[in-house]
């Protein structure tokens, strides 16, 4: 019972095989060299794999936050502001109407609120994608509109048919007004702010799933990177203790290609993952976080207008503009004198001391880009220059001074404070923009360097085992 | 049997060996889902949610004899809990211990007339609001004289102990009101009807729920009192989950049934949009 091994397909070189080797399948030189690279080409393929993927991911996330629904968002978040400035320029419109200055401009500015609010909505809708409470949402807020827009053109036609006087409007253009500022503010402003939490929502479910995608790409891309590496210096191991040879340089060269593949996909996907979180905490965030304190300011705006409209509500909307007013710079304080005084030693404080909440709280404790305390600093400076305004205004107002009350509410103190938070909003915007650029240009060609890098690294195995198989033939 | 005994040795060793081997691999595929179950659990993990309600607010939450929640509140977070596939048991959740209740687990949610506000929000986090309530002012069903909180001006307001709303009437208004001392808002509402004060001034769903015949509400808010739901802070799934619920039962016309159904009878001018949301983030 001497049955031998199958006899090698060639003679070879070193047959001196014992016979009295145990009995299992022998493999030939060839038969190793072809498992090897085999094995090679495999891990090689596992590596174009994991790095494709992974990039992939980093791709689509960047493309997401940077490009697609990240910017959407900021749209929507425009929607709540264009919205709620319309309502302000119709407040505005009828206290100021018969005076007559600047109603061109109140009337441009509404026409202008009103096509940058339609287009946000398609904005919005185009976010909302296929999800049903969002869109019936969407749907909502465009019934709604028109039908604000209805109320409030009635409302000035009837105030412009009114008799001139210095007084409030009369009782039946106040009614309308109310029935229109009402819908604005308790049902379309709120759905409008919503909608830009859902989107949030969506950009930060999409931020989080691409972002461990990523992170874990990167141990897919290391883990396949070493088991090329190692079936790599197998082979070479096996080739050049079977043929004493010092090295196999193509197969020395492929070794090369699939190390530099797998350490530059782990860098360039650590720069991703780097680059998608600072597009979104420092950038996105705070760029949402703010245009919602915008869009709440805003509101404050219209607030003493109608505050001086219609006295009937007065209590109402003072109320509402404290309320609204600690949402967007917080200290503890029961009623709006208390609150003028928290304000301005809370403002003094800053930047040493930061002991406030709501939006600016949560801004000054994030501060991570260059300038930014600064122009926190700049901003909380004329915001409390537009609550000094207020507290004139209401003052003027409780001493029954209309015309220097209704002076103070149009005064530049409000706009100045506005162009101060777009400045910060601006600084959060660039780091955002920057960020995503950066991700951009660490991704340029890596379309083909995958496909290019692994498919070198098999031609060059092949041509380094190819004159050894030869000796075989 | 000797030889049973040799045999068996070595394999009760063996399969001791084994044990100890599949115990560590299941320490070792545990561990990273315990320590990220400590990081961040949600209330979307479980199958049911221990709520947090009020056990004594008329309308709103109200244990019974038999220990069963009913009221608004309750009926709201049933709502809530079933759009997020879970069953819900329910607590009483007074108001001193709220935030203590979130934070140490013992609940997952609250709804119960909690108001979000900048100090809670450094503790828990909300889910809502399901619904805006303003302060408001309920007189005798023939009182004429009061159409709005200025109309109070020299007359006699109630002043539950324990209660701030009388302050944003005295205090924040400056209104020259005379307080009358009060245990709770019952009793504010008997000493109504009973002719010892003018006016009771707080939430106006919580007078809807005091509210009967002999007294009406002067439908003049002038608050908002924006009740939201007590999450664990950090839980920004479950949050938005639960905006996602209310947004629905909003559209559904859940809400507008359910505000009908314990505050019609008051006559209350109740608003049927969704409110505007606190945020998760």
């Amino acid at each position: 019972m001497t049955v031998q091994a199958p006899a090698p397909a060639a003679p070879a070189p070193a047959a001196a095989a014992p016979p009295a080797a145990p009995r299992r399948r022998v493999r030939t030189v060839p038969g190793w060299i072809r498992l090897l690279v085999t094995v090679v080409v495999v891990a090689a393929a596992a590596l174009f794999a994991a790095v494709t993927v992974s990039i992939g991911h980093a791709r689509d996330g960047l493309r997401s936050i940077g490009h697609t629904a990240g910017p959407q968002v900021v749209a929507t978040a425009d929607l709540y502001f264009a919205l709620s400035d319309m309502d302000a320029q119709v407040a505005n419109l009828l206290l100021t109407g018969r005076q007559s200055g600047g109603r061109q401009a109140m009337l441009d500015r509404y026409e202008e609120r009103r096509s940058q609010a339609d287009r946000a909505v398609l904005e919005a809708a185009d976010l909302a994608g296929d999800d049903a409470t969002g869109r019936m949402t969407v749907r909502a807020v465009l019934d709604g509109l028109g039908r604000y827009e209805r109320l409030a053109e009635r409302a000035l036609v009837l105030a412009e048919r009114a008799p001139a006087g210095d007084g409030p409007p009369p009782a039946a253009v106040l009614e309308v007004y109310r029935q229109a500022t009402d819908l604005m503010r308790l049902d379309l402003l709120p759905k409008a702010y919503n909608l830009t939490l859902d989107s949030g929502t969506i950009v930060r479910r999409s931020y989080l799933a691409e972002l461990s995608a990523v992170r874990a790409g990167r141990v897919w891309v290391a883990v396949t990177g070493l088991l090329a590496l190692a079936a790599l210096v197998a082979l070479q191991v096996y080739l050049s203790r079977r043929f004493r040879r010092t090295l196999n340089l193509p197969v020395l060269a492929a070794t090369v290609v699939a190390a530099g593949l797998a350490v530059a996909a782990v860098v360039v996907l650590q720069r991703e993952a780097g680059a998608l979180a600072r597009a979104k905490e420092d950038g996105f965030n705070s760029v949402l976080a703010l245009s919602r304190a915008r869009a709440i300011g805003n509101t404050l705006h219209g607030d003493q207008s109608r505050y001086l409209l219609d006295p009937q509500r007065a209590d109402t909307y003072e109320q509402v503009y404290l309320d609204k007013s600690q949402a967007v710079f917080y200290l503890p304080a029961g009623n709006l004198d208390k609150y003028y005084a928290a304000v301005d030693r809370g403002v003094a404080g800053y930047p040493g001391r930061a002991d406030f909440l709501g939006f600016y709280g949560s801004e000054a404790a994030h501060v991570t880009l260059p300038g930014q305390r600064e122009s926190i600093s700049e901003t909380l400076k004329l915001y409390q220059a537009f609550q000094q305004a207020d507290r004139r205004l209401r003052q003027a107002a409780a001493g029954g001074d209309r015309q220097a009350a209704v002076a103070q509410a149009m005064g530049p103190a409000f706009a100045s404070y506005d162009d101060a938070l777009v400045r910060l909003t601006g600084l959060h915007r660039t780091a955002f923009d920057a960020a995503v650029a950066e991700g951009d240009a660490a991704l340029r060609g890596w379309e083909w360097v995958p496909p290019a890098a692994a498919l070198a690294a098999v031609l060059l195995v092949l041509i380094g085992v190819r004159p050894r198989l030869a000796e075989y033939r | 049997m000797l030889t049973l005994l040799r045999a068996g040795r070595p394999r009760r060793a063996r399969r001791r060996a084994g044990r100890v081997a599949a115990v560590a691999l299941a320490v070792a595929a545990v561990l990273p889902a315990a320590t990220s179950c400590a990081a961040g659990t949600s209330i979307l993990d479980g199958d049911s949610l221990v709520i947090g309600v009020k056990p004594d607010q008329p309308g709103l939450g109200v244990r019974d004899a038999s220990g069963k929640f009913t009221g608004f509140d309750v009926d709201v977070a049933t709502y809530v809990a079933g759009k997020l596939g879970k069953t819900a048991r329910f607590v009483a959740a007074p108001s001193a211990t709220r935030e203590a209740m979130i934070m140490q687990g013992r609940v997952d949610l609250v709804f119960a007339t909690y108001s979000i506000t900048p100090e809670r929000k450094t503790k828990v986090s909300f889910g809502g609001p399901y619904y805006v309530a303003h302060q408001d002012t309920l007189v005798r069903s023939g009182e004429s004289g009061v159409s709005n909180v200025r109309d109070l001006r020299g007359r006699r307001l109630c002043q539950v102990t324990g209660s701030n709303s009388w302050r944003r009437v005295k205090e924040e208004r400056k209104i020259p009101v005379e307080l009358v001392q009060s245990a709770s808002y019952s009793e504010c509402v008997r000493d109504l009807k009973e002719d010892r004060v003018d006016a009771v001034s707080t939430d106006d769903l919580i007078l809807a729920g005091f509210a009967t015949a002999g007294t009406k509400i002067v439908n003049a808010p002038f608050s908002d009192e924006r009740y939201g739901v007590g999450i664990r802070s950090g839980d920004i799934d479950g949050c938005e989950a639960v905006n996602k619920a209310i947004t629905e039962m909003y559209q559904d016309g859940t809400a507008r049934r359910l505000l009908r159904k314990w505050f019609a009878e008051s006559g209350l001018a109740l608003n049927f949009a969704v409110p505007q949301f606190e945020g998760c983030g």
